[in-house]
């Protein structure tokens, strides 16, 4: 052999003896797969959908809800309520009603490197989050407490300034590790850039979870391994691996050849994707559908005069089958909703108006609004206006595309003549909806369970030069009961008041149609046949909150 | 020479200086920022939370003062921080970079000292069949999207056969050189598969053109071997086209491969500056691509100074 | 020479005339959408069967082409055009010539797309004068698409059509013309040009190719041709979502790229050697 062939066949029995040959030991570590890598890890700043689900497997906010949308307590040991007497109403010098909120944290719970959770941590995570210039994202919750007084090294008080009916949900409140950010945050205007999460992640003494970050490899993989002062149920994976693929079809092809074991849901593959995967390879996974909160629906501009007619928005619902599009884009799996609430809220209720799909009376109206039929295939009314219109959604997005496209093909033949207009996401956000240079809009909107739909219903939240184009209501809907029915609720503590409050809102939503209701997004949870333990939430708290649940069945 | 050489570095800070702008620019007048896409998939922010961070972050600034500072502190040799990660710059971009310089320069050099062998051997028996053969595997290198490219060997190597990792830059907690190398096979294989292509058309058209001039002729009158006549007296003029074109591909050194990195979940430059620039992470985004820039300028400046040793009939004014 | 051009003369046939004739005969349009059959295989009625909404595959194919076409044709040869104009005068003119452009080339090279494309996709073009009918048509996503790439595109002619003029310049028989008395005009389109023409027809080539591709990247982002319309780089991208449950939506139009790119090449090749006889070439 001449010296090249020499080394070239030493390199390829090198790289041949590096190839695995049999399986690590019985499933001890699990590879999770997710479409994005979250660029930074503080909790507080940056929220992102990446980041929850890894930090979901290593530090405890206060409360959440869980699978049963239900409000638990994670760190803490009881819920406040008014009836066990750890929430006290007050009035407040102003006349207004606030409340204040005793909670426990649980004598177990401890940081990584053995230092346990104390209020010394909330005090901690209180001032960080009440400072301006500290990068919180969501300044909400920390601008409503108006103080905390700490009892103790577990118990504390927190004084809120309105009573609202979810007072006892503080779950944007994930407290931080003072005794190791406390330098960080020597110069709030730095803390972003200082944060221990960004220098340090693999820092076990910044997690209070069943798991603590052990190698993060940027724009890869993030390694977990079971947090040695952990003292409730004991985890049962050794180790586990969250790698980030962000192309769909690649995160496919690492689960078929093993790279990655499961696909993570919220962070996973669209559903129209997911069941193209499952009806090639389905029965080799086990593959979990669950409705969750995205909200899909059409936006419609009420300032268009075509529009601002009731009986041509009635129309536009009529003329599109709803139940066939997710029938045969969905499988089914993306139940169509009737209005903005999910059916697993608490305040859901049938009792709203249903629109099937019925061709003729759509017609009907439109020529009842004065639109007839016109020589082309559309509609004109007297004033040689066409009912053309605009729809628009995020380009690049493979399942809205097709959507939009069924849309337009349907109401073709209503005589509503619908033109597909796509932009990047940023740009339909960032500049197109909020100046309101639209039509249609097709788009989801996230909400929570009970989540109170101010910003985008209310009239004041109009986005216009008086708000700075900050609202969200960007269809314009300015009705005074709906703005009556959102002052009420946020303040009605009775569960059933509230529930017919709901109704109500729900009811005046479908019947005025600010928004085409189309349905509710699902997610797609590909997991091996091997793992139990994992049940979806379909809210936006992640499964990975429950991963000392997760087992490896033999 | 040197006044060529001291006018050209005179140039080069200038295009920096000016791209700078252009794409600071850029990155400025694209709509929406992230934060005002934040609340869209978040129920709790408010417009106050939105006007607050941009205050924080320093955007509610004017572009053009911003612009400014960023250019007082880098002269002051401060990358700053990348928004996006909330490190120093260096600290983001000097792994990424290692990453890229690894996958392009194998990518590139084996491409080109493939496309040299095929390119050669193509013009050397124009339209024979060994001939058509390289043209048609050309063609269906051309042919190919690389994500499709990807996509197949993703599928065939590593989910059928599981010869090599689908994707990734080492395995969880393991990072020895032959773990690296295993994770570099398929990206490289694609980048090379994706640019081979090309590169042989330009050397058998570059050759072909060659090896029909007179003084190839003369030189075999005169009782020249084969292997002199086309490895000296030809190769040499062909290579003006090809220098060019290897110069054109060196700025990929540096601003990596989007596509192949993204379907093999390799974290390179090219990721980062998309990434970076989609986040309106305005100093990543500018020491990626001015980095980027340098380098294509350094690469176009050595390809002139090959032009002239390759070919002495060529002189600068 | 007339096998390429048979080729691309029958693709550009169907794909220009095909839907029509067939829209004609069966009344069959691309936007038919029938949600009841859909990623259909082989049948009387679609002999390539359906897409993922029930299109007829075979007339989405006709279509795409015509956009494919027309984009790749445009696109590579307005970027030639460009990029030679701008190589000739570099490379030719020299001094400061040569240095302001290829310093205006290597800028153009390092300019980062992405932003450039989302920029333009944000433009509001009534503000730019363009006239509504214009603005608002389907066509104006083709029109950005084709700027873009003769942008993208230009930068390599133009350095490569440099080179080789600077290795043309100081030879004796431009040296000749030019003591004749020739002018510079005279002297780019009769000595020079013919003597830049290997690279630069590959180039162009193979960029017609290269822009059906980069439509192909453009729609896998979300910013290329947009729906309903299709092109042979969009069915391509969407297909790859599909892989593992309809393979052949891709193979068809990737089938056809392929086809395509063979025939400009040899389109190309025979260009070369009509155009460029033994003896005229570079250096000869």
């Amino acid at each position: 052999m001449t010296d090249l062939s020499r080394i070239l066949w030493s390199s390829l029995m090198l790289l041949a003896a590096t190839i695995p040959t049999g399986r690590a030991a019985e499933h001890q570590s699990l590879t999770i797969g997710t479409i994005q890598f979250p660029s930074t890890l503080n909790p507080n700043i940056e929220a992102m959908a990446a980041k929850s689900y890894v930090l979901g497997l290593a530090l405890r906010p206060f409360t959440v809800y869980d699978a049963d949308w239900k409000l638990i307590c994670l760190l803490c040991t009881q819920l406040p309520s008014i009836e066990n007497g750890l929430a006290a109403p007050v009035d407040l010098p102003d006349g207004k009603k606030g409340i204040d909120l005793t909670y426990t944290i649980r004598a177990d719970a401890s940081w990584g490197d053995g230092v346990p959770v104390t209020t010394a941590d909330v005090l901690f995570t209180y001032k960080v989050g009440r400072d301006p210039k500290s990068a919180i994202e969501n300044a909400e919750l920390y601008r409503r407490i108006i103080g905390i007084d700490a009892h103790d090294d577990k118990t504390f008080t927190m004084h809120f300034d309105k009573l609202t009916f979810d007072y006892a949900a503080i779950n944007d409140f994930i407290p931080l590790s003072a005794h190791i950010e406390r330098d960080a945050f020597a110069d709030p205007t730095q803390y972003r850039l200082r944060t221990h999460y960004n220098t340090d992640p693999a820092n076990p003494g910044l997690y209070n979870g069943p798991y603590v970050l052990k190698e993060v490899s940027s724009g890869s993989h993030i390694l977990l391994e079971p947090n040695p002062h952990w003292t409730g149920p004991p985890p049962h994976f050794r180790q586990i691996t969250v790698r980030a693929i962000e192309n769909t079809a690649a995160l496919e092809a690492n689960l078929l050849s093993g790279s990655v074991d499961m696909i993570a849901g919220e962070v996973g593959l669209p559903l129209d994707e997911a069941l193209a995967f499952e009806k090639r390879h389905g029965t080799d996974y086990q593959v979990i559908y669950k409705p969750g909160l995205a909200y899909e629906h059409v936006d419609i501009n009420l300032d268009r005069s075509a529009l601002a007619d009731r009986r041509v928005r009635e129309a536009l619902i009529l003329g599109i089958d709803r139940a066939a599009i997710t029938r045969s884009l969905f499988a089914g799996r993306e139940p169509v909703a009737d209005s903005f609430m999910n059916p697993l809220d608490a305040g859901y209720t049938d009792a709203v108006p249903h629109y099937g799909y019925d061709p003729a009376r759509a017609q009907a109206l439109l020529e009842e609004a004065g639109f007839h039929a016109a020589a082309n295939g559309g509609r004109r009314n007297a004033n040689g206006q066409e009912l053309s219109f605009e729809l628009m959604t995020t380009a690049g997005n493979r399942s809205r595309e097709l959507v939009e496209q069924v849309l337009q093909s349907q109401w073709r033949k209503i005589g509503v003549e619908v033109k597909l207009k796509n932009e990047p996401a940023r740009v339909l956000f960032g500049e197109t909806l909020r100046h309101r240079r639209f039509d249609l809009a097709m788009y989801a909107w996230i909400s929570s369970p009970e989540n109170v739909p101010r910003s985008i219903l209310r009239s004041d939240e109009i986005p216009s030069e008086a708000n700075a184009f900050a609202g969200q209501n960007i269809a314009g809907f300015n009705n005074a009961e709906m703005d009556r029915l959102i002052d009420a609720l946020e303040v009605e503590l009775d569960r059933n008041k509230r529930n017919t409050l709901w109704a109500e809102a729900q009811r005046l939503y479908a019947t005025e149609l600010p928004s085409l209701p189309l349905y509710f997004r699902s997610d797609a949870f590909i997991l091996p046949k091997w793992l139990t333990g994992l049940h979806p939430t379909g809210n936006q708290y992640p499964t990975t909150l429950w991963v000392t649940d997760w087992a490896a069945s033999p | 020479m040197i006044r060529f050489t001291a006018a050209r570095l005179v140039d080069m800070a200038a295009v920096l200086a000016l791209m700078s702008f252009v794409i600071y620019v850029l990155i400025g007048l694209m709509p929406g920022d992230p934060i005002d896409l934040m609340r869209s998939a978040d129920p709790h922010m408010t417009a106050a939370d939105v006007a607050r961070l941009k205050a924080v972050y320093g955007i509610d600034r004017p572009l053009f003062e911003r612009y400014l500072d960023w250019v007082r502190a880098t002269l002051g040799g401060d990358l700053g921080y990348s928004r996006l990660f909330g490190t120093p710059v260096v600290t983001a971009l000097l792994p990424r970079l290692v990453n890229s310089l690894a996958l392009m320069g194998a990518s590139f050099a084996l491409a080109f000292l493939c496309a040299l062998g095929l390119g050669i051997a193509a013009a050397r028996r124009p339209n024979s069949g060994l001939d058509a053969a390289i043209n048609l595997f050309c063609f269906a290198g051309v042919s190919v999207p690389t994500f499709w490219l990807a996509l197949i060997l993703i599928l065939v190597f590593a989910a059928q056969l599981g010869w090599f990792p689908a994707g990734g830059i080492t395995t969880a907690g393991n990072a020895d050189m032959a773990d690296r190398l295993r994770h570099l096979v398929l990206p490289v294989a694609t980048l090379m598969l994706a640019n081979l292509g090309g590169y042989t058309r330009y050397v058998r058209a570059a050759m072909r053109d060659a090896l029909a001039q007179d003084h190839i002729r003369t030189a075999r009158a005169k009782g020249a071997g084969e292997a002199r006549v086309v490895f000296h007296h030809a190769l040499r003029t062909a290579l003006v086209p090809v220098v060019t074109i290897l110069a054109l591909s060196f700025g990929g050194l540096v601003s990596g491969a989007l596509v192949t990195e993204t379907m093999f979940a390799y974290p390179g430059m090219g990721k980062l500056i998309f990434d970076a620039v989609m986040g309106n992470d305005y100093n990543l985004a500018l020491a990626g691509l001015l980095l980027a820039t340098a380098t294509t300028l350094a690469a176009n400046f050595a390809a002139d100074l090959a032009y002239a040793w390759l070919d002495p009939r060529v002189s600068y004014r | 020479m007339k096998l390429p051009l048979a080729l691309l003369a029958a693709v550009a046939a169907a794909a220009f005339l095909g839907p029509v004739v067939l829209h004609a005969a069966f009344g069959l349009g691309t936007d038919d959408i029938d949600l009841l059959n859909r990623m259909s295989g082989q049948s009387a009625l679609h002999p390539l069967g359906t897409d993922e909404l029930g299109r007829d595959v075979l007339l989405r194919l006709l279509e795409g082409g015509r956009i494919s076409l027309v984009i790749g044709i445009a696109a590579a040869i307005a970027a030639a055009a460009i990029g030679t104009a701008i190589g000739l005068a570099a490379g030719y003119l020299g001094g400061w010539t040569d240095r302001v452009l290829m310093r205006i080339t290597d800028g153009m090279i390092a300019l980062p797309l992405l932003p450039l494309l989302i920029v333009l996709a944000a433009l509001d073009l009534d503000k730019l004068g363009v006239p509504a009918a214009l603005a608002r048509s389907d066509d104006i996503s083709l029109i950005r698409i084709v700027a873009l790439a003769v942008l993208i595109g230009w930068t390599t002619a133009a350095r490569l059509v440099r080179g080789a003029a600077l290795v043309t310049r100081n030879r004796d028989f431009v040296r000749a013309a030019r003591s004749l008395g020739a002018g510079v005009p005279h002297i780019l389109w009769r000595h020079i040009l013919p003597n830049v023409l290997g690279p630069l027809i590959v180039a162009t080539t193979l960029s017609a190719g290269d822009v059906i591709l980069l439509e192909s990247v453009l729609s896998f982002l979300g910013l290329g041709v947009q729906p309903p319309l299709a092109s042979w780089g969009s069915m391509l991208s969407n297909a790859q979502e599909l892989v593992t449950s309809a393979p052949s939506l891709a193979v068809y139009p990737g089938l056809m790229i392929f086809l395509t790119v063979i025939a400009f090449n040899l389109l190309g090749d025979a260009l070369q050697n009509r155009l460029d006889p033994i003896g005229r070439s570079i250096a000869g």
